[in-house]
């Protein structure tokens, strides 16, 4: 299914230089990457296509490999005659300004997804109508699910990580216990 | 007013000629974070024209724990606890998801007795869910008695679940390779009891509520979501199968052993009201309970002694590659989009797509035109649990 | 009088009837319970239910039987379980646990932070010597977040275990 689709899409839309992540075994999923750009005219075609036509797209997800990151769209199709999944990836390599096209023209459902991964990834979407952040409050700063993220000290005046509700003393203890043990090793090395 | 929701083109208020002249500005409302329909800490700021809604915005992430990134600092068995918690009146439904994600990665194989087990447990848990659905839907719309009649039965498979697992609400039981504890064959006669005693409680609740006049009359063509809609904002489990869509994944796409089970999909057909409406999507949810009872009769009539764990390694190490399993859920499909690197005891990203938030997005579509009152009736029809929308 | 109109008023009428006899309906089914049903509540402190085996609360160690192998506090999503061990003192005989394995590290704390606890019992079935189980006991409220710390290795753990072993 995989295959044919890769052709379908090279032939129809320009550009997108789609390309096969084949599964090694039956662990896995096969996904198609596509070209960042083309993701647009991509997925319309996917939903408007005769042959492989996909009507409903399940999630955006994204996923942070330091290098670049990844926004997978999930593709559905349901119907009783022929189910059928697609994984279609796109890569990102700004970290700072990076975007993408929206789909949310092609499938309204693409809405709150795309909010959750600006949200938490920091990937603005363009011709977005409602580009907000949707689980964190509007002025948190920072993307929470990228891998290098550290949490901001204040958040309005209150303090993120509190030191009152954390369990120190019994944390220290257990730090003084292997100092303890490291002395005692390097002595009788001595 | 420029609407801040111009996807679809939303209907705009049907507002007489003649009050026409009357009409002010319009009134911004917020429902919630604390309202009794809204289920949770969901808040809703509504723009209304007098008693007809113009916009809804629905603002979530109250419940925000950051689920996701938590479970990239925990190893494999560390999050299904976390997952529990996602859907607190579905967890073992949850639960089955996750573990079957990881288990296709890691290509285990669950006995047989354990899957049909899981099939069992999962189909009391989705009575147990329809339940409660049914009974707050009842006291959204102002009937209170239904409530205590949906309690007494969800509590009896509540005190199976604690017998069998150890706790009541969030369980851990559904564990990779298998399940923790085995039934016993004292708890699998108490689940048939129970199920014959439910089949005279659910035909109990159509009398008592589904066939209420004025339940019907509050619910019946109340809150549309038209198939085409339903597709667009990629709808499922209830809602799709509301809108008189026959697909349910444990028959079109099926995974465990569901092949083996003979059972009817319900869906909306319109005899009361039309489809896609609330009224049809609770009649669904009813009637999926029995369409439940029905599984579970075969599920124990299948079951055979045996072991309930596979064969699985100490410390779990997922090979690299991702998948997205999807499984059905009481509110709908639940997906797991795993992906992990190879040689790490945590998941690298693990994304849950949870049916409620897309069932959310879709309120600004039916929201305008409809009065208050009816928009709370729609609220109640989805079925929300917002520990699922905001993880 | 036209058609439309009689019509009109039979509906009117007839969807009076239908909504007074479906209430009626309902509350027959719920009158039914008015005589006859015993109360299924209980009278709380008075009456205990009587907890399932399997039921998780309280979590207790018997420190005696702990080997310090801290898998527990490895298994612990919530990361609430705090040990520390040092080697014997040389000299010293090696005690057993009960189920025969010899006990080769000094435990010198081990605290749970209860109100961290999140009961899912993964910290129980990875033990060893199965001395970490959870205890029946869910009466533990306390006046302070520190008050939820358990010291398991407290002088009075004995008398502490003793009520909970009762229950």
């Amino acid at each position: 299914m995989h295959n044919e689709l890769v052709d379908l899409i090279n032939k129809n839309v320009p550009g997108a230089s789609a390309t096969l992540n084949a599964a090694p075994d039956a662990k896995s999923d096969s996904t198609i990457s596509v070209d960042a750009n083309s993701i647009f005219k991509v997925v319309q075609f996917l939903r408007d296509n005769t042959t492989m036509p996909f009507n409903a797209l399940q999630c955006i997800s994204g996923v942070d490999y330091l290098d670049y990151m990844e926004v997978c769209y999930v593709l559905g199709h349901f119907d009783v005659n022929a189910p059928r999944d697609l994984i279609l990836k796109v890569k990102v390599t700004d970290r700072v300004n990076g975007n993408l096209d929206s789909v949310v023209s092609v499938y309204p459902a693409a809405n709150f997804q795309e909010r959750e991964v600006f949200d938490m990834f920091g990937i603005r979407f363009n011709n977005h109508p409602d580009l907000r952040r949707i689980l964190c409050p509007d002025d948190w700063q920072g993307w929470p699910l990228r891998k290098d993220y550290v949490a901001q000290k204040y958040y309005a005046d209150m303090e993120v990580y509190p030191d009152g509700k954390m369990n120190f003393e019994d944390r220290e203890f257990i730090v003084r216990q292997d100092m303890i043990k490291k002395a005692q090793l390097a002595a009788a090395k001595n | 007013m420029q609407s801040r929701w111009d996807i679809g083109e939303p209907e705009a208020p049907t507002i007489n000629k003649e009050t026409e002249q009357l009409k002010s500005e319009l009134l911004t409302l917020n429902m919630g974070p604390q309202h009794p329909a809204t289920h949770g800490v969901l808040r809703i700021e509504i723009w209304t024209d007098s008693e007809i809604v113009a916009h809804a915005i629905p603002h979530l992430g109250y419940l925000h724990r950051c689920m996701e990134k938590h479970s990239e600092n925990m190893d494999y068995r560390g999050v299904i606890p976390y997952v529990d918690r996602l859907d607190y009146l579905a967890a073992m439904n949850m639960e089955w998801g996750y573990v079957m994600a990881v288990e296709k990665m890691l290509g285990t194989e669950v006995p047989r007795r354990a899957e049909l087990l899981r099939i069992v447990t999962a189909e009391l848990q989705r009575i147990a869910s329809h339940l409660m659905a049914f009974g707050t839907y009842a006291i959204d719309l102002g009937a209170f008695s239904p409530f205590l009649y949906a309690f007494d039965m969800r509590e009896k498979i509540l005190r199976i679940f604690e017998e069998v697992s150890g706790a009541r609400l969030l369980y851990n039981y559904i564990w990779i390779g298998g399940l923790w504890n085995d039934y016993t064959d004292d708890q699998i006669t108490r689940v048939s009891a129970f199920c014959d005693e439910m089949l005279v409680e659910a035909q109990k609740y159509h009398e008592l509520l589904s066939m209420n006049k004025i339940f019907i009359e509050r619910t019946a063509n109340v809150g549309v979501f038209s198939l085409q809609d339903c597709f667009d904002y990629g709808a499922t489990g209830p809602i799709l199968r509301g809108s008189g869509y026959k697909w349910d994944l444990r028959k079109n796409k099926p995974y465990s052993l569901y092949s083996e089970f003979d059972f009817d999909v319900p869906v909306g057909t319109g005899e009361i009201g039309q489809p896609g409406d609330c009224w049809n999507r609770y009649i669904v949810r009813m009637r999926e309970v029995v369409e439940s009872v029905k599984i579970i009769r075969q599920a124990i009539a299948k079951l055979e002694p045996g072991s309930v764990m596979g064969k699985v390694p100490k410390i779990i190490k997922l090979p690299k590659g991702e998948v997205y399993v999807r499984s059905e859920c009481p509110r709908g499909e639940l997906g797991i989009h795993l992906v992990s690197q190879g040689e790490s005891k945590v998941p690298y990203r693990l994304k849950v797509k949870s049916p409620c938030f897309t069932h959310v997005s879709m309120l600004p579509r039916v929201a305008p035109g409809q009065m208050i009152a009816d928009f709370v009736a729609t609220v109640g029809s989805i079925d929300i649990v917002l520990g699922e929308v905001d993880r | 009088m036209s058609t439309a109109t009689t019509e009109s008023v039979r509906e009117y009428f007839a969807d009076m009837i239908n909504g007074v006899v479906t209430t009626l309906k309902g509350m027959w089914i719920t009158s039914k319970y008015v005589w006859g049903v015993t109360p299924v509540s209980i009278e709380y402190p008075e009456v205990r239910e009587v907890l399932p085996e399997r039921s998780r609360m309280r979590l207790f160690n018997d420190v005696q039987n702990c080997i310090s192998c801290t898998q527990c506090a490895m298994a612990c999503p919530v990361d609430c379980i705090y040990i520390a061990s040092e080697k014997m003192p040389e000299g010293s005989e090696i005690k057993k646990t009960s189920n025969g394995q010899p006990i080769r590290l000094l435990l010198t704390q081990f605290v749970i932070d209860t109100a961290l606890c999140c009961y899912c019992g993964l910290c129980t079935t990875v033990c060893p010597t199965e001395c970490l189980t959870h205890s029946h006991d869910y009466e533990f409220s306390q006046y302070t977040i520190d008050g939820m710390k358990y010291d398991y290795l407290a002088p009075d753990v004995i008398a502490w275990r003793d009520r909970i072993v009762k229950t």
